[in-house]
């Protein structure tokens, strides 16, 4: 038998065509009633807790599936490293889980793109359960609904080195609280230490701006307006301690690991993280958990930044019912209590926060930092936008830095990310 | 012996096998290189997100990208990227390839040790050579003791590209001595004897003998390297961070796609735009390279 040509490009694109579809996502979408039987298998993926929490999530899915029989819980595990670049592959690629753990700003392109089920129409009946700031944490302008029930709140520890403060002649039991008080202990240490010791590894984040008091974006939420003169202050401010090297030269470029790494090795003297690095501190520094130093956040608005963990259902999901009952599972109050039992996180569930277990001193640190944080976060504030996609992080990121080279004026600088961010923003529409 | 028709069958049976073998490959070219290859170039037309198809916008990315101050950035450190590197890399392999080339005791040593890089994890290598140019680091500890004082390897915008340059180039070394260790071991030996005997020192027989002898594979690592270079990609992401170095000042047009076209908001549409602008960069480069090789020639 002899191929012709038109033969074989006939078969070309028959076989190439269909690849045309990859990434496309089609619209195979589930159904959005949730008030079906609960059964059928579906899929979890948790953000980076396999290593840490294994028996409590096996343990979880087993409670879930004896509850449910008929069901079955695959549980997946992504690393916190490339977590946004993984769901967006999946979600391009069709293969997204049926049960998410995602942040606000996660959610907001999947739920712009219908891949996020409404919770407000699917699961309303639940919302009473909620703190109705951590429900709404979920909600994006432009777009009516609700994406993902609300899991667990923290507002992340600010761990600084004891030791390195006494050597700068600062009290090490009062450290900074406000901008205005970190910006001049900064300025201290790195002239007693002839520079040598920064006190911050990063550069100033849209949560920094937020936390000093700027007016992130307008009113109306459809721009930002984060250079404002108070932004510009901020700025000016960073500038002045990264000439004084109390800003530490290479936060230009630094990374979180990065700048983890540097509070390890004692070249800056304060660094943000989280309850679990206390652990490593252990192992990776013996010398520097002697001198270890937990404080809040620093804030010169008296709310510190509220980060707020979430579980979406895919829109796609085949087993509607299921998926929004495991979600709802998992974020129930009894298991985000028995959660934060094991690991300082706070539940986002109404009540769960005046549990003595978060009210009641026990005379440990461990308990007086919990009840810190618990308070803390009662009048805490989420502050980043939901809409603030990764590559505007770049713009502000570049802008800032631009600022601090002396390249441009704070205020031009600011002028230019507020420009640029805005043009992302009409962009994603 | 053979009946007469069988000849006939097994030259009609001919026109369907190559196909056969050639299938898997076709297959697999067809639907890991030029599906995508096709889809990039129809994407830089349309204003496409990771989650949102997009419609056709005609000529807006390039457009756009000729009035974003990034895409000039990247453009620049890609071409000095090209300037630093290309000549490195033509040069000092085979300088390192003449070293090695002799069979001494103990050259097998030295011949595994220089491509030894060529082998490790490029995510390795990175890791090792920003903790040897960090502030802190060996190399500033050094410094210091000597007197020089620290150094801003990975803070200052241009330090930084020199020093990506620097593991690009100590990275590439034994993979192109391999080639032209290839390469002088067909150079005749009769013509390095003859220049001897007609006085010629170890200077003059390098440029006029070796030389002219592995000139083509020096055009074929001139052409290698610059395309390699015009893409490069990890090394400057692992030394000076995904924001692009300082300001972003350190970022090369490939750093550009993926920072414009991943993530669940990436302009898929944009980041595809910049790739055929990059396709056309290399295949230009490779031309130009090729062309001033026959010049040269004739």
């Amino acid at each position: 038998m002899r191929i012709s040509r038109r033969t074989f490009a006939a078969a070309a694109v028959a076989l190439v065509l269909p690849l045309s579809a990859c990434g496309s996502g089609g619209d195979d979408g589930g159904s959005t009633d949730a008030s079906g039987k609960v059964e059928g298998n579906i899929t979890f993926q948790t953000w980076n807790l396999r290593a840490n929490f294994k028996p409590y999530f096996e343990g979880l899915i087993a409670d879930f599936e004896k509850k449910y029989p008929g069901t079955r819980v695959k549980w997946i595990d992504q690393p916190a490293e490339g977590y946004a670049d993984k769901i967006s592959a999946d979600a391009a690629g069709g293969t997204l889980p049926d049960v998410v753990n995602v942040s606000p700003d996660l959610v907001a392109p999947l739920a712009e793109a219908g891949l996020a089920l409404d919770l407000d129409k699917a699961a309303g009946k639940y919302r009473s359960e909620y703190l109705d700031g951590a429900w709404a944490s979920h909600r994006i302008p432009g777009l009516s609904g609700t994406y993902a029930f609300p899991w667990y709140l923290n507002t992340g520890p600010l761990f600084y080195n004891k030791s390195l403060f006494t050597k700068a002649g600062l009290d090490p039991s009062t450290p900074p609280k406000t901008y205005d008080e970190l910006f001049t202990d900064a300025l201290q240490m790195a002239k007693k230490t002839d520079g040598k010791v920064a006190t911050l590894a990063n550069v100033p984040t849209i949560e920094d701006f937020g936390r000093y008091g700027v007016q992130l974006m307008n009113k109306e939420g459809t721009g930002f307006a984060f250079n404002d003169a108070k932004g510009v202050g901020l700025l000016t401010k960073y500038k002045e301690l990264y000439d004084a090297k109390a800003l530490d030269p290479q936060a230009l470029t630094a990374t979180p690991e990065s700048s983890g790494k540097k509070f390890l090795t004692e070249a800056v003297a304060m660094n943000p993280g989280s309850a679990l690095d206390l652990g490593n501190f252990k192992k990776q520094a013996p010398g520097l958990y002697k001198n270890i130093g937990i404080t809040d956040q620093i804030t010169s608005t008296g709310h510190v930044n509220m980060y707020v963990m979430g579980v979406m259902v895919n829109s796609r999901t085949k087993h509607t019912p299921a998926a929004v009952a495991f979600a709802h599972f998992v974020t129930d109050a009894q298991n985000q209590m028995s959660f934060a039992e094991k690991v300082a996180i706070f539940p986002s569930t109404a009540g769960s926060l005046d549990d003595p277990y978060f009210t009641k001193e026990d005379g440990t640190d461990e308990t007086r930092v919990r009840i810190a944080a618990a308070k803390s976060l009662k009048n805490a504030v989420n502050y980043t936008p939901v809409l603030f996609s990764e590559q505007m992080k770049t713009a502000l990121r570049n802008e800032v830095a631009k600022a601090l080279q002396g390249k441009e004026s704070p205020k031009a600088a600011l002028d230019n990310a507020v420009k640029a961010c805005d043009q992302l923003l009409k962009q994603q529409g | 012996m053979a009946t007469p028709t069988a000849p006939s069958r097994v030259r009609r049976q001919l026109p369907t096998s190559p196909w056969l073998f050639a299938a898997p490959g076709l297959l697999i070219t067809g639907a890991f290189v030029l599906h995508p290859f096709v889809s990039t170039v129809v994407n830089s037309f349309t204003d496409r997100r990771t989650l949102i198809p997009g419609h056709f916008v005609g000529l807006a990315n390039f457009r756009e990208l000729l009035h974003d101050d990034m895409f000039w950035t990247g453009l620049r450190n890609s071409t000095l990227y090209i300037v630093g590197v290309v000549p490195a890399l033509v040069i000092l392999p085979l300088l390192l390839a003449l070293l090695v080339q002799k069979n001494i005791p103990g050259i097998t040593f030295f011949r595994s040790a220089f491509y030894t890089p060529v082998v490790a994890s490029i995510v390795v290598v990175g890791l090792i050579w920003v903790w040897l140019l960090d502030e802190r680091g060996l190399v500033n500890s050094l410094l210091e003791t000597v007197g020089i004082g620290r150094v801003g390897f990975l803070s200052d915008q241009w330090l930084l590209l020199l020093s990506a340059m620097a593991v690009t180039v100590w990275k590439g070394l034994g993979y192109y001595m391999i080639i032209y260790l290839a390469a002088l071991a067909n150079v005749p030996r009769e013509l390095h004897e003859a220049a001897a005997v007609d006085g010629a020192g170890p200077v003059r027989r390098f440029l006029d003998v070796t030389v002219p002898a592995v000139r083509p594979t020096m055009v074929l690592v001139a052409a290698l390297s610059s395309v390699a270079a015009f893409k490069v990609f990890s090394e400057v992401y692992l030394m000076a961070g995904p924001s692009g170095g300082p300001a972003g000042e350190d970022t090369t047009l490939v750093m550009l796609v993926q920072r414009t076209g991943t993530g669940l908001t990436g302009r898929v549409g944009y980041a595809s735009a910049l790739s055929v602008v990059v396709f056309v960069v290399t295949v230009a480069l490779m031309l130009l390279v090729l062309r001033a090789d026959r010049k040269e020639e004739s």
